[in-house]
This record gives C-alpha cells, sequence and structure tokens, in this order.
C-alpha cells in the first residue's frame, strides 16, 4: 500500500523561558491509504503535539514529515500549502462556522482549498451525499445534533479529497451510539476513498475499526498492534 | 462563493445593530455639525456671491463683510475714472439699533446703498419694490429678521438709530453670519443715522464693463486705492469666511467635533470587530488549521468592515438627510452637498478598515493548533 504520511524519528522541544520540555522524543509513525491507526495516550502524552505536527500545524524541532512522497519543509507557506491540499481535519469540537449551512462550511473550505464555483458545489453534494447528509445540506449547525455535526465536519475533511485525514477525539462530544456509527462511517469512508485516517482517542471503541493501534506515552511511541 | 464575513456579520444582529448604531452616529454627527457650519458660512458670504458687485473695495484689513471700517466717502470717485470700470458706489454695511414695537432694543445689520435694484441687495425680494428705498425714510426687512425683531406687515413703521423709518418691503435669503436681522435702506440715510459715518462709507462697489477680467481691473484698482484693499468677489468670499473659520475658533470647534466623529466611530467599530474576533477565534483558527492564510482572515474583517462602513453610511446620510426640513424649521441650515456627502463616505471606509486593523495584529498571533483544544 502507497504510504500516504511518513513521520520519521519526529522530536519537538517546547521552551518556555529557561525550562525545556521534550514532548516527543523521536517518533516514527506511517500511514498508507486506506488504513486507519489508532492514536491511544494519556493526557499528556504527546498524542495532540505529534497530531499537530502530521498535520503541518506545528513543525517538529527534529525529524522529518513527508505526506504523499513529500517532505514538508518547515516554513510557513509550505506547511499551509500542505496543509490545504494533502490534510483534512476532524476535530472534537467539531469547529463548524456556526454561521454557514452545512453545505456552505464545505463550499468555504474547499474556496480555501482553492476550490470555487461549480467545481465546489459539485464537490459538496458529493461529500455531503458520502456522509448521508443529503437532506440536512442546508441546516445550519445549530440545527443539527452532534452526530450530525460531526458527520459535516468529516465531509469537510474529505472535500477535495486530502491524502491524509486526521481526527482528534471525533466521538468524545457524541453519545455511545452515535459514536459508533461515526466510526463506522468512518472506516468506510477511509475504505471506499483510499485515505490514511489517523485518530487521536482515549475512547476504545475505535480500536474495533482500526486497522492498527498505537500507543504513545512521555512522547515515545510504545507499542503497535494490529486492532481485530 | 460563500462569504463567511457576511453571514458572520449578520448571524450575530445584536452586534452588527451596534456597529451600524455607531457608524451611523458618527457619520450623522459629522455631516450635521460640518453641514450646519457650512450652512452658517454660506450665509457668511450670501450677499458677496448674490448681489451684482464684482470688486469690493474695503477699509485696510478689514477681516470680513459684517466688520466693514469706515473710509472718506469721495473714494469712490477714483474708481469711476478707471478703464473698465461700469460703475462704482459706496456702500455702507454698519450694525444699528433698531426699537421694536415691545419696546425692546436689538441690533440690525444695515445695508445703506446708493442704488439696491443695480447692486441686487436685496436680492431676492418678496414684496415691495427695491428703487422705493431712497424715496424717504424707508427700508426693506429680511423675513428673517421675525425671529429676532417679531412679526412685520409692510406699512408698519420702525425706529432705526432713533429715526422712524417705513417699512416697503420683506426680502428673502439676506442671513448673516451673526444671525443680526438684515435691513436694506438708501445709503444716505444709513450714513445719517451713525454720526461716525458722516463723510464715510465702509464700501466701494465696483462694476466691471461687460467682457473685462475682475481680477485685471481689481489689480489696476490696487495701486490707486494704497490705504484700502481691494478684492474681487471670490477673494473676499474666502476672506470673510476664513475670518470666521480661522479667527473665531469656530474652525477649531468643527474640527474638534469631526474628529470626535471619527473618534466614536472607530471606537465602536473597532471595539465590535475586536470583540468579534475574540469570540470568533476559535473559526478564524479553524480558517488557518484548513489551509488558510492571515489575509484570508483579514478579508473577512476588512469585508466586514466595508459592509459596516457601506450600511452605516446609508443610515446616517439618510437620517442627516431626513432631519434637514425639521432643522429649517427652526432657521438652522444644514448644507449638505454631494461632493461633501462622497468625502464623508471615503472617511467612514477609512475609518472603519482602520477599526478593523486594531483586530489584524491579534488574528495574525492566532495559533491554528488551537482547535485540537477541548
Amino acid at each position: 500500500m502507497k504510504k500516504v504520511l511518513e513521520a520519521r524519528m519526529v522530536r519537538k522541544i517546547f521552551v518556555e523561558g529557561a525550562q525545556r520540555v521534550e514532548v516527543l522524543r523521536g517518533v516514527s509513525l506511517d500511514v498508507s491509504a486506506g488504513e486507519i491507526v489508532s492514536l491511544e495516550g494519556p493526557s499528556g502524552s504527546g498524542k495532540t503535539t505529534l497530531l499537530s505536527i502530521m498535520g503541518c500545524i506545528l513543525t517538529p524541532s527534529a525529524g522529518e514529515i513527508q505526506i504523499g512522497g513529500r517532505q514538508i519543509s518547515g516554513d510557513e507557506k509550505a506547511l499551509r500549502e500542505a496543509r490545504r491540499t494533502s490534510i483534512g481535519f476532524v476535530f472534537q469540537q467539531f469547529n463548524l462556522f456556526p454561521a454557514l449551512t452545512a453545505r456552505e462550511n464545505i463550499i468555504y473550505a474547499l474556496s480555501i482549498k482553492g476550490r470555487k464555483g461549480v467545481a465546489a458545489l459539485l464537490e459538496a453534494d458529493r461529500v455531503i451525499d458520502a456522509v448521508g447528509l443529503a437532506d440536512r445540506r442546508d441546516f445550519l449547525p445549530r440545527d443539527l445534533s452532534g452526530g450530525q455535526k460531526q458527520r459535516v465536519a468529516i465531509a469537510r475533511a474529505l472535500a477535495g479529497s486530502p491524502e491524509v485525514i486526521l481526527a482528534d477525539e471525533p466521538t468524545a462530544n457524541l453519545d455511545s451510539t452515535v459514536g459508533v456509527q461515526i466510526l463506522d462511517l468512518f472506516r468506510n469512508l477511509a475504505k471506499s476513498e483510499n485515505k490514511g485516517l489517523i485518530i487521536v482517542t482515549h475512547d476504545p471503541k475505535v480500536r474495533r475499526v482500526a486497522d492498527r493501534v498505537v500507543g504513545i506515552a512521555d512522547g515515545l511511541l510504545l507499542q503497535e498492534a494490529h486492532a481485530a | 462563493m460563500v462569504s463567511l464575513a457576511r453571514k458572520n456579520l449578520f448571524h450575530d444582529r445584536i452586534r452588527f445593530g451596534i456597529t451600524l448604531a455607531g457608524v451611523a452616529f458618527a457619520v450623522t454627527l459629522i455631516l450635521l455639525q460640518v453641514g450646519l457650519f457650512l450652512g452658517m458660512l454660506d450665509k457668511a458670504t450670501v450677499s458677496i456671491r448674490k448681489s451684482n458687485v464684482d470688486i469690493w473695495i474695503v477699509g485696510k484689513n478689514t477681516p470680513n463683510i459684517d466688520f466693514g471700517k469706515p473710509f472718506p466717502d469721495t473714494a469712490f470717485l477714483r474708481a469711476r475714472g478707471l478703464p473698465g470700470v461700469e460703475r462704482a458706489d459706496n456702500a455702507i454695511l454698519q450694525f444699528i439699533n433698531i426699537q421694536l414695537p415691545t419696546g425692546a432694543t436689538e441690533n440690525a445689520q444695515v445695508y445703506g446703498l446708493a442704488d439696491p435694484v443695480f447692486w441686487g441687495l436685496p436680492w431676492k425680494v418678496e414684496i415691495g419694490r427695491a428703487h422705493e428705498l431712497s424715496r424717504g425714510y424707508n427700508l426693506i426687512m429680511d423675513r428673517s429678521a421675525v425671529r429676532r425683531f417679531g412679526a412685520f406687515e409692510v406699512g408698519e413703521y420702525r425706529e432705526v438709530g432713533g429715526r422712524r423709518f417705513r417699512i416697503i418691503g420683506r426680502s428673502a435669503e439676506a442671513e448673516s453670519f451673526t444671525t443680526t436681522p438684515v435691513v436694506f435702506m438708501d445709503f444716505d440715510n444709513a450714513q445719517s443715522l451713525v454720526e461716525q459715518l458722516r463723510g464715510q462709507t465702509t464700501y466701494v462697489l465696483v462694476k466691471v464693463v461687460p467682457g473685462s477680467d475682475p481680477e485685471q481691473v481689481a489689480a489696476r484698482l490696487r495701486p490707486m486705492f494704497p490705504h484700502n484693499d481691494v478684492h474681487t468677489r471670490d477673494e473676499w468670499a474666502t476672506r470673510s469666511r476664513g475670518y470666521w473659520i480661522k479667527s473665531t475658533g469656530i474652525g477649531m470647534s468643527m474640527g474638534v467635533t469631526v474628529f470626535l466623529g471619527v473618534l466614536v466611530g472607530v471606537v465602536i467599530v473597532g471595539q465590535t470587530l475586536y470583540t468579534s474576533a475574540i469570540e470568533n477565534i476559535r473559526q478564524f483558527g479553524t480558517v488557518k488549521a484548513i489551509g488558510g492564510s492571515n489575509w484570508d482572515i483579514y478579508s473577512i474583517l476588512g469585508e466586514q468592515a466595508l459592509i459596516a462602513a457601506v450600511l452605516g453610511f446609508l443610515l446616517g446620510a439618510g437620517a442627516s438627510y431626513a432631519v434637514r426640513p425639521a432643522m429649517a424649521t427652526l432657521h438652522l441650515t444644514v448644507l449638505l452637498s454631494p461632493e461633501f456627502s462622497g468625502v464623508v463616505f471615503v472617511g467612514t471606509v477609512t475609518m472603519c478598515l482602520a477599526a478593523a486593523l486594531f483586530s489584524f495584529r491579534r488574528v495574525a498571533l492566532i495559533d491554528p493548533a488551537l482547535v485540537f483544544r477541548g
């Protein structure tokens, strides 16, 4: 399988005054197209920092990141370009734009990615259909349930066909039943659209859909296991 | 194309209403205050602009038309002899007491003219005939005098400078910057009312022959009147207007008002946009996380500022134009020209964009990683 994301010996040190905190201490992680990786670890283990680095939001202090075989340099323009073209995000808090309808949320995200007009409209409808929200496309986020909001967020992450989708605690704000539905949707879409998917989570249900479970503690990957 | 700026703005209607109210208030304040000031300045020079006078010969260093300085009344003869001058006459403009029927005494601004019809002073006569001013102790009173002098009728008498005058007509539009009511009478009558004006005049009015250039004629008159100033119509109007703006503090006062209006606008728009930016910081973080740049966020704030400017200006300008008739009933002239409104519009847009700059610095510092915080 083609590797869509490769993190090589990634280190991250935060300096606050005289204090140096090494949050990641040489982490390597690959994700292939169509693969789902569950990244698990306690609070403060470094999983969100790793997610931010793999999502090109933070730059590593050392090590390298490759997305789709392209090495990502550390300058802000290159990072932004990678976020625009190669990465989709799904957040714990959904982070939808409250004044925009479901469809407009996706069209706006596509406009940031440089896709406008009819092409953006068609792509928005495609991903909304893919997450099963065709009948809610003109609803504002306030009129959607938690599960529906997360579906819109997933559709937004899918829009523009990024190679990798990074999800941060996507089921944390959902009840158990809806959480399972969302995870099933994730699995189906990752497989059908051939996306590399990393889910940072505390939720054990994620293991049910993951191809691989990776643990992290104190800035180091602990073990890898192939999920059932 | 989805406009996040516009959608966000209209999504929070209360905040948007406050923003619009702030901009509209600033625009109204500036338009009305400056409009009133322009209206007053218009009155300060109305007789210069409306009369048939091409050149004004005035006492040395006379600051404006209201404060004429006496000089010998034979001076006009020198002007008459100059080629290019069609006619030159004396004129007096003097504040003189007028006795009202109530027994009260008020000040009147008296125009004394040798040939009021030729000089177009008064230029708009509603009742009566100006050429009859010289036939005895007659006067024409402007309709605006009603405010200070009370109602008057043609045929009534008023005591001016201790002498009984008959009101033979009523003029219109002849108002002064000082709001002192304007009265027109014959030059000799005006001259005889004030002891200091015996053998004196305060102005020589000059009409150039058709086809002559008033500027050139004025240039030739200046050496002939070394103890006077010679102004063309435009120069005299500018000087009179400039006196009120520069020498009285009124211009400064207007400047302060405009500054306060702009300050109110900047503070309200800046504060609401900044608060909005802070409250929407997670949204802006999301924009950055999905690949948006600072410029994408600046354009959101800029578009919001622009919308607030345009709609706020329309509201403020609409209100200003709407209250003009009500102000007119209070005898307050609000002079609003399309040019002035255009300047205020450009100023409003600039003001709102400047206010948005406060938020630019804040959003530039947004860390997209905040989207991962719960």
